[in-house]
């Protein structure tokens, strides 16, 4: 992490670690775990004909989890040093309620795996040239038909400790970038097109690509409206296609067998979806959005396979929640700010598309088909009564060719036959922050559904 | 009402004082200093789980310092409140700085009220077996400009968010007289047999029990905030002074309304907070503006507002509120022949370029000829901004109703509290999406 402009942070983290070993050690507490993170964040708004933006935080602050007698508590304070850590230490032994069990992991199951050393952080100037690139590309690519509305490129450091009562400590640091993006089409009330951009090799970024990224979308509305209705193939772009999977995201994350919503949805062969579609949570991945050589409790980042070609395999579980679901532990607790309790988490959800058609192959497959560009309402699945609810614009295609824009389209019906109707998966992932957890997502082409215009 | 709450600034008022006179010298590169803003924050949460209750604590405290320059505007933050840390920070753009020398006052530690834990486990056992989460949440900031300091004093709110299958939250201040009765529909079952209206339809809708706040937030509130009238992006930026709905419609934006969640004293830029007219007579009169949109629209600030000390102010809504009219809801009910009573919003969004919303009804009723007849199935309305505007009907409700369903408002992926009160509305069409 240690860029010139980055503040140094190892030390200070682990003084504050020891620091809040020490309150511990004087508590009468009976097992305990300590987190502390130090973040720097530097965020650069660029938008055409205005001031440049510039916020730089530096935030810090540590977080301790106690357990004695069959009582738990959980407190965070903000700081490294002074009293954040008698804070933390004292606000969590005033939290502690009972609790049946232990929820923190035995030292047997924690552990790390090897991760690659942090990148360094671009350049002070990088962030303006990127916005200033990419406003001239995105006019000179769609023939000034488009305008770049305003860029946001945020960079970040970041350092944590975890360590445990038991004398078990894992560090990790690392660095990370994306890119905000907004387009509007000139002189019309078209709606603004939002791309938002992993950059995981800063110094590998290519303007012109993200250009054409940002802008692919918002070309193809320049069409006449058209509307149509009845059973049709559907592409879904991978925005769609990440809303679509945040919604479904609750099937994969451990649940008692009493409030198991997953059995009714599976087919006669025990299958959710199509064996074109494999889905994994990977936090070993170090080129996805988030990194780090242990979960949010210590035990060693991995690939969860979730749904092994349509068949469910695996769900993801916090230690307390895999012990009280009946789960193996497998890491999946997320702990993304100091400031979190360690939950049942989504890390990076993504879709394997080893087996996947490039996008273009995958728009020229369908039969006049349904091309779904953007979510305009939050994708809805109730797997309690096998239904989801996409309302979306989208174009229609006749094989590659656009023959018009539906600006509102809404598709409905079974979530397993929809699943189950996925023919193939692009090569085109993309990652997506959700509200779920960050999603990787590429184009799907699901077979004859109904769409409703 | 609750009495205003005053709480102390989270730094010695002593210490403040000299800190504004001693931020006169500061100068950093041909940039001005704009101003100091620090904030202590308390988060206590009770987390029910299958039948568990978890009890997380989070404090957190920090500071920002702005500057601007004709050709960038900056701010720095950083945690921590101590002396060092706040020279540390000024001096990361300024050429010399010296904090005064004197000793501060320890201020009190802020803590969660007295019954706070009993109130909240009583709230997850009323809302049954799913997850739920209930939130206590306190500030206290004070702004530091040149020559002088303002104290920033905010209501402490409660969340309660209820999980599961059909997840809904509620947002009020701490100590609302109306809390109770908003948990009891918090905890409603869901109607059976709801009705789905097809997409595409076109209906007069009712809004009532105070949900015609969510849909004004949206309409008005958002549009009237100062950063999309500088850009023009707003589809109201040309109709300042203009007609724009029933001239029986008046609109006002109140941070002094304390009993709602989005009141205050000060806004996040020190700027005392005042009734702002948005719009008077169906004429829209008034914007919402931090110093920065009040400089360039040349009107009065008062609504610049930050979702944390790490984020800078933008010019957000406070406490919508929508003067009541003199007609009996169930009057204008009754003269629907076919359309739809909203009694709860779940969410609403607007899209400033495109001027058009949606709303996320999740519950109310369908009528026909002037009686509810079954219960509405959860689904969205849009339509265009100005339309709806332009179609509000002239009888307005005489049952002014705070909204409690919506208020945590999100502005690019920033959440603020907001608060609402509105009476029965109807506008005219809306089209189901």
């Amino acid at each position: 992490m240690s860029t010139p402009e980055v503040p140094e942070y190892a030390e200070r983290l682990h003084r504050a670690a020891t620091a809040t070993r020490e309150h511990l050690e004087r508590s009468p507490v009976d097992r305990w775990e300590i987190f502390a993170k130090a973040s720097y964040t530097r965020e650069v708004e660029v938008t055409p004909a205005r001031p440049l933006r510039v916020i730089d935080v530096e935030e810090t602050g540590v977080a301790v989890r106690t357990l004695r007698e069959g009582r738990m508590g959980f407190a965070a304070a903000s700081g490294l040093e002074g009293d954040a850590s008698r804070r933390a230490v004292e606000s969590a032994l005033a939290t502690e309620v009972s609790f049946a069990g232990d929820p923190l992991p035995p030292q047997r199951l924690l552990g790390t795996t090897e991760v690659r050393s942090a990148r360094i952080l671009p350049p002070r100037g990088w962030a303006t040239h990127v916005g200033e690139e990419l406003a001239r590309a995105v006019a000179s690519l769609s023939d000034n038909h488009l305008r770049l509305r305003r860029t946001i490129l945020q960079e970040g450091a970041f350092g944590w400790i975890l360590a445990t009562g038991d004398g078990w400590v894992a560090r990790h640091e690392d660095t990370s970038t994306t890119l905000l993006a907004e387009v509007e089409l000139v002189g019309e009330r078209a709606g603004i097109w939002r791309d938002w951009l992993h950059i995981p090799e800063p110094e590998s970024f290519d303007p012109e690509a993200a250009a054409a990224r940002i802008s692919d979308r918002a070309l193809l509305t320049r069409s006449r409206v058209a509307t149509d209705s009845g059973l049709r193939d559907l592409i879904l772009h991978p925005e769609v296609s990440a809303q679509l999977l945040a919604a479904m995201a609750p099937l994969f994350l451990a649940t008692p067998d009493t409030e198991d919503l997953l059995p009714p949805l599976l087919d006669n062969e025990g299958r959710l979806a199509a064996p074109s579609l494999t889905l994994v949570d990977d936090r070993s991945n170090s080129d996805a959005p988030i990194t780090g050589p242990c979960d949010g409790e210590g035990l060693p980042a991995r690939r969860t396979l979730l749904l092994d070609e349509g068949v469910p395999r695996h769900r993801l579980a916090s230690f307390r929640d895999a012990e009280r679901c009946g789960e193996v532990p497998r890491g999946g607790a997320l702990r993304l700010s100091y400031r979190d309790y360690p939950a049942t988490g989504i890390a990076n959800l993504q879709v394997l598309t080893h087996g996947g058609v490039p996008a273009a192959e995958l728009l020229g497959t369908a039969d006049r088909a349904l091309y779904l560009l953007r979510p305009l309402a939050p994708v809805s699945c109730r797997p309690e009564t096998d239904s989801y609810r996409i309302v979306a614009s989208g174009v229609w295609l006749d094989g590659r060719r656009v023959c018009g824009w539906h600006p509102v389209v809404e598709l409905r019906g079974s979530l397993g036959r929809l699943l189950r109707r996925i023919e193939a998966v692009g090569t085109d992932l993309r990652w997506f922050q959700t509200e779920r957890g960050c999603i990787g997502a590429p184009s799907l082409l699901i077979r004859r559904q109904s769409v409703v215009g | 009402m609750p009495e205003v709450l005053r709480p102390h600034p989270p730094l010695d008022p002593r210490w403040l004082q000299l800190l504004s006179e001693r931020c006169a010298d500061l100068r950093g590169g041909g940039a001005r200093f704009e101003d100091l803003y620090i904030e202590q924050r308390l988060e206590s949460r009770a987390v029910a789980t299958n039948g568990e209750l978890q009890v997380e604590e989070c404090r957190t405290d920090g500071a920002a310092a702005r500057w601007r320059s004709p050709s960038r505007v900056v701010l720095h933050a950083r945690t921590g409140l101590s002396t060092a840390g706040l020279g540390e920070l000024l001096g990361r753009h300024a050429d010399r700085v010296a904090l005064p020398p004197v000793r501060t006052l320890q201020t009190v530690e802020m803590d969660p009220p007295r019954g706070w834990l009993d109130w909240a486990r009583e709230v997850t056992s009323r809302l049954g077996p799913a997850p739920s989460t209930v939130r206590f949440l306190s500030r206290r900031a004070a702004v530091v400009r040149v020559g002088e300091w303002a104290p920033v004093a905010s209501p402490p709110i409660v969340r309660v968010e209820r999980g599961g299958e059909r997840p809904a939250a509620l947002l009020a201040v701490w100590g609302q007289p109306r809390l109770g009765a908003w948990l009891q529909e918090l905890a409603e079952p869901e109607p059976t047999k709801a009705w789905e209206p097809t997409p595409g339809m076109q209906l007069p809708v009712l809004f009532t029990c105070g949900t015609a706040g969510a849909l004004m937030h949206e309409l008005v509130g958002h549009l009237a905030e100062s950063d999309l009238f500088v850009t023009g992006a707003s589809p109201l930026a040309g109709l300042l002074g203009a007609t724009v709905s029933t001239v029986g419609l008046e609109i006002v934006d109140d941070p002094t309304r304390i009993d709602l969640a989005g009141g205050f004293d000060y806004d996040d830029e020190g700027v005392g907070a005042a009734p702002i007219h948005l719009v008077r007579a169906g004429r829209l009169e008034g914007l919402l503006c931090d110093r920065e949109g009040a400089e360039q629209l040349g009107t009065t600030p008062g609504r610049g507002r930050r979702a944390a000390w790490n984020r800078p102010p933008v010019a957000r809504l406070s406490n919508l509120v929508i003067a009541a009219g003199k007609v009996p809801p169930e009057e204008i009910e009754a003269d629907l022949e076919h359309g739809l009573v909203v009694t709860r919003v779940g969410g609403a969004t607007v899209d400033p370029v495109s001027a058009r919303t949606v709303l996320r009804v999740e519950c109310g009723w369908e009528v026909r000829n002037g009686r509810r007849r079954r219960p509405l199935a959860p689904c969205e309305l849009t339509g265009s901004v100005v339309e709806i505007l332009a179609k509000i009907d002239s009888r307005i409700g005489a049952d002014p109703t705070p909204d409690w369903r919506l208020g945590w408002c999100i502005k690019d992926g920033a959440p603020l509290p907001t608060g609402s009160e509105a009476p029965s509305l109807l506008v005219q069409r809306l089209e189901v999406l």
